[in-house]
């Protein structure tokens, strides 16, 4: 199991008065008070080794008082343990920006969504939203329906007569959105001039892989400061989650890292199941499908850093070299599932359909020819003078770096940190296919490459593994039976699925980073609060600190190594 | 009286046929880049306008010619047309002093292919190379933008460091030959039965890469470097403006520059040389033509060697560039200096 256990707590019990210990099957919480949290965490850290930072928000529950219910997650690397800290507050607590940076991150955002403040934070604004907006979105006393008193241009528009009807009435959707004053003070509020210039970059600009803002204090091309200003893409998919029906969200993991789609899928399905109790009840076949899906996804996504990143340090050609084999995994993935980019493929409790005829075979085809196309492209990079220049010394992360800033996948394996959930944790088929870890030594923008195109070879390791086992099961269900329909009916649309009350942090190895559904739920067919633990967002956050002292045209290279997706981060 | 207005006809035809080869060529080589680039990555290229897109430069021409004429505001308007003409006389000028091929008589007059025959070609050469910097300093500030300002400040960075390398990697063939004239250049060569390439191989190396950073041709298109600079001093050009910078870069002056390097080092219009033995002309049956082709070939096979590099590298940092310049390659000339003036007796006997 991935959580600690009770035991292990106790001599803490002794120096923190009123710790309380909870171990359920899917969790492990030490209950705290707000006076003692930063000890207690202190304590975890550099005691008990839990340094990696996963991920911190809060629950609200308007009825009782004190109102929020505020957890952290941390996780012990090297005996691979998880651990929630949980504490009561009613709108105050105290900052841990000086135990993890990605605190900082995170602290932000929830001060953003429900208005928490934050004692000792350096710098308290908004992530998401602009500056000026007055509501927290995520409250649950958020008016869904909108306000009243607010004017929309854009959708209050009235083409053909005001007779729409229902919710295609935009009439009583009402609400705000940021005029230019409002951007200007965001912006004024983020970053101090120091230096000579600031180079605005992005929202929309080519290099920034979607729609970031970044703001860099320029002094020449040296940058002597840099901001990134998010949430040009926040769509409020915690809040929404919050609204829909277990499978119904799922749609809705396709569009947060869009480029991992069937990744995601497989995290929020593999959540679920966990919090249902039925992860054993899932057939064989259906898992060692989600696997294989969830690998040529990852060679996908991989596929379009490479290119990019190629084409961020000049080298065009290995764009379309890159972009021509992501082609023929994208018919594979179409001609399996019938849709390309958003999937929604698995289900909770299998798969939506049975792998098509032909299918293995085409796979099998790819896997074969790839190899080659990878050594060709490693030939013209890996050795080359001008990209070992561009590439070693740049953006150089360490261990210690690792666990302050929370970072996951392939940006913490670069660093020589093998946290990599698919063995740590091994959800569906992982735990019986055979693979290994690539891990870098500098951390190095070099490293990062190499270990993400070793990982595609690894992937390819495990794709022929499921091949091989899923010839041999052509008959096989791909969808759980439930063992009793009246108390859990388990079908392909998924309705009528009442999950019991509990709640479970559960997370899946995506290509850009650990990818964490929190779920709380209080039984029925929809959660009280999810909250998703962005890869991207976290491994970001280490992207003003490499910047600084470089110069501009390292901007690409750091950020392409990072390789952070924008709806992932903004969600 | 007669023989003036003989030279101001020739001349004026000499004028007329440059120009319109020149910028022809120039035209039709933004097709002959887009299809070699096509191949290296695998795709067919332009293939809808004409027979294998024939006619692909004049619709993209007429395409931007139609265009909006955008202007940013709070640039400065003269200033900002003022970098267009800069960036496009002199780098058409250079062509004036490119000996295309040998003497020949036409009609009982003596007409040298080339435009005028100064007896400091090389010098006016890389004279006119260096206002390149005017047009780009002046593009990058009227335009307002923070982008263009730092595109054109990498740019001209570049411009003086590679100046001095190229200046000094030239010196090689001009001590050996003992004249600046271009045409001289080629004579000597024809006359030494040697080409200076096998005299000056560092020179010529040098001399490449100062051609690539000088037209800002991958490895050394940082000034362009469209992930972070979008397309850096260019930004704020639409339509036939902006077009006009990228034919007269990547174009025209690579264009003139390979001509330098073909008159300095490969022997001009002169065919296959085996040193100090003599010539070898497979294109013999060409007859009078046979040089003007082999200058053409030599030029080509230079400027496909710069699409094969800008088509398949990654490119520098701006940080990099300057120091290859003074750490590696100036060192290096000054080298190849020292070498050419102990041999060089040896070679004008």
């Amino acid at each position: 199991m991935p959580w600690a256990k009770g035991e292990e707590f106790l001599d803490l019990k002794e120096r923190f008065k009123g710790l309380e210990i909870e171990e359920k099957a899917t969790i492990t919480i030490l209950r705290i008070d707000k006076s003692q949290l930063i000890d207690l965490l202190k304590a975890l850290k550099e005691e008990k080794g839990f340094k990696l930072f996963i991920d911190h928000s809060v629950v609200d529950f308007p009825d009782k008082k004190p109102r929020f219910e505020a957890f952290y997650i941390l996780y012990k690397v090297d005996e691979k343990k998880r651990i929630v800290v949980k504490t009561w507050t009613d709108g105050e607590l105290p900052s841990i920006e000086k135990l993890w940076f990605a605190g900082k991150w995170a602290e932000r955002e929830c001060y953003d969504m429900f208005g928490i403040r934050y004692e000792g934070h350096e710098n308290l604004v908004r992530a998401f939203m602009w500056e000026t907006y007055q509501h927290y979105p995520l409250r649950k006393d958020f008016p869904l329906e909108g306000y009243a008193t607010e004017y929309l241009p854009s959708l209050n528009e009235v083409l053909w007569g005001d007779n729409l009807q229902g919710l295609m009435n935009y009439d009583r959707m009402h609400t705000y959105v940021p005029t230019l004053e409002d951007l200007e003070i965001t912006e004024k509020k983020r970053l101090k001039k120091k230096a000579q210039i600031v180079l605005n970059w992005g929202p929309l600009h080519p290099g920034t892989h979607g729609t970031m803002w970044f703001l860099f204090d320029l002094e020449g091309e040296r940058v002597y400061q840099c901001d990134v200003i998010l949430g040009q893409l926040h769509r409020g998919v915690e809040k929404l989650a919050e609204n829909e029906m277990y499978n119904q969200f799922l749609v809705y993991t396709d569009r947060m890292d869009y480029l991992s789609a069937l990744c995601s899928n497989q995290a929020w399905v593999v959540a679920v199941e966990r919090l249902l109790g039925i992860e054993d009840l899932v057939p064989e076949k259906a898992k060692y499908i989600r696997t294989m899906m969830s690998e040529l996804q990852r060679i996908n996504s991989h596929l379009l850093w490479l290119g990019t990143y190629a084409l961020d340090l000049g080298a065009l050609t290995i764009f379309l070299y890159t972009f021509k084999e992501r082609e023929k995994l994208m018919d594979i993935i179409e001609g399996i599932t019938g849709a390309r980019l958003t999937i929604s493929y698995t289900r909770i409790g299998g798969v939506r359909m049975d792998l098509p005829e032909g299918a293995l075979e085409v796979i099998r085809a790819f896997i074969k020819r790839f190899p080659k196309e990878l050594e060709e492209w490693e030939r013209i990079l890996s050795r080359n003078r001008i990209w070992l220049r561009r590439n070693i010394g740049v953006g150089v992360i360490s261990k210690e770096d690792v666990y302050f800033y929370g970072l996951t996948g392939p940006v913490a394996r670069g660093s020589g940190v093998p946290y990599d959930l698919r063995k740590f944790e091994p959800y569906d088929a992982y735990g019986w296919v055979e693979f290994d870890i690539p891990v870098g030594e500098n951390g190095d923008v070099y490293d990062r490459y190499l270990v993400r195109l070793e990982e595609m070879r690894q992937s390819l390791r495990i794709i022929e593994q499921c091949l091989n086992a899923l010839e041999k099961m052509k008959k096989a269900p791909f969808f759980a039976e439930s063992p009793d329909p009246k108390k859990l009916k388990l079908s392909l649309d998924g309705i009528g699925l009442k999950v019991p009350e509990g709640e479970i942090y559960s997370s899946g190895e995506n290509p850009r980073g650990e990818l964490g559904f929190y779920i709380y739920s209080k039984g029925g067919i929809k959660p009280y609060r999810v909250k998703i633990r962005p890869g991207s967002m976290y491994n970001l956050c280490i992207y003003p600190k490499l910047m600084k002292d470089r110069v501009i045209a390292d901007a690409v290279t750091v950020l392409a190594s990072l390789d952070p997706v924008v709806g992932e981060i903004d969600r | 009286m007669e023989g003036f207005v003989a030279w101001l006809i020739i001349t004026l035809i000499k004028i007329l046929v440059i120009l319109a080869v020149v910028l022809g060529v120039g035209a039709y080589l933004t097709l002959l880049e887009r299809k070699v680039a096509a191949h290296i990555q695998r795709r067919p290229g332009p293939m809808v306008v004409g027979w294998h897109g024939l006619l692909q430069p004049l619709a993209d021409g007429l395409k931007l010619l139609t265009k909006e004429d955008l202007f940013p505001r709070y640039g400065n308007k003269f200033l900002y047309n003022l970098a267009l003409v800069m960036a496009l006389v002199p780098a058409t000028l250079v062509f004036a002093v490119i000996p295309f091929g040998p003497e020949f008589e036409l009609f009982g007059i003596k007409i040298k292919p080339m435009l005028t025959d100064v007896n400091i070609g090389i010098l006016l050469v890389f004279a006119l190379g260096s206002m390149a910097v005017f047009s780009i300093a002046l593009a990058g500030w009227a335009s307002n933008s923070k982008y263009a300002l730092i595109g054109s400040m990498r740019k001209a960075g570049i411009i003086v460091s590679y100046e001095v390398v190229i200046t000094f990697a030239v010196m090689g063939p001009i001590i050996l030959a003992g004249t600046l004239s271009t045409y001289d250049i080629v004579q000597k060569q024809i006359d030494q039965k040697l080409w200076y390439i096998w005299l000056q191989p560092i020179a010529f190396v040098v001399y490449m890469f100062a051609m690539l950073a000088e037209t800002g041709r991958v490895p050394f298109d940082v000034q362009e470097a469209e992930a972070e600079l979008v397309t850096g001093f260019t930004v704020e050009y639409g339509g036939m403006k902006f077009g006009l910078f990228p034919l007269v870069e990547w174009y025209i002056e690579v264009l003139s520059l390979s001509a330098i390097a073909v008159v300095l080092f490969l022997g001009g219009w002169s065919p296959i040389n085996i040193p100090f033995l003599g010539f070898l002309d497979p294109l013999f049956f060409l007859g009078p033509l046979s040089p003007f082709v082999w200058f053409i070939l030599k030029v080509s096979l230079l400027f496909l060697f710069v699409l094969w590099l800008h088509w398949t590298l990654p490119r520098y940092r701006i940080d990099q560039i300057a120091e290859t310049a003074w750490k590696v390659m100036l060192p290096l000339t000054f080298v190849n200096l020292v070498f050419t003036a102990i041999i060089a007796p040896l070679i004008w006997r």
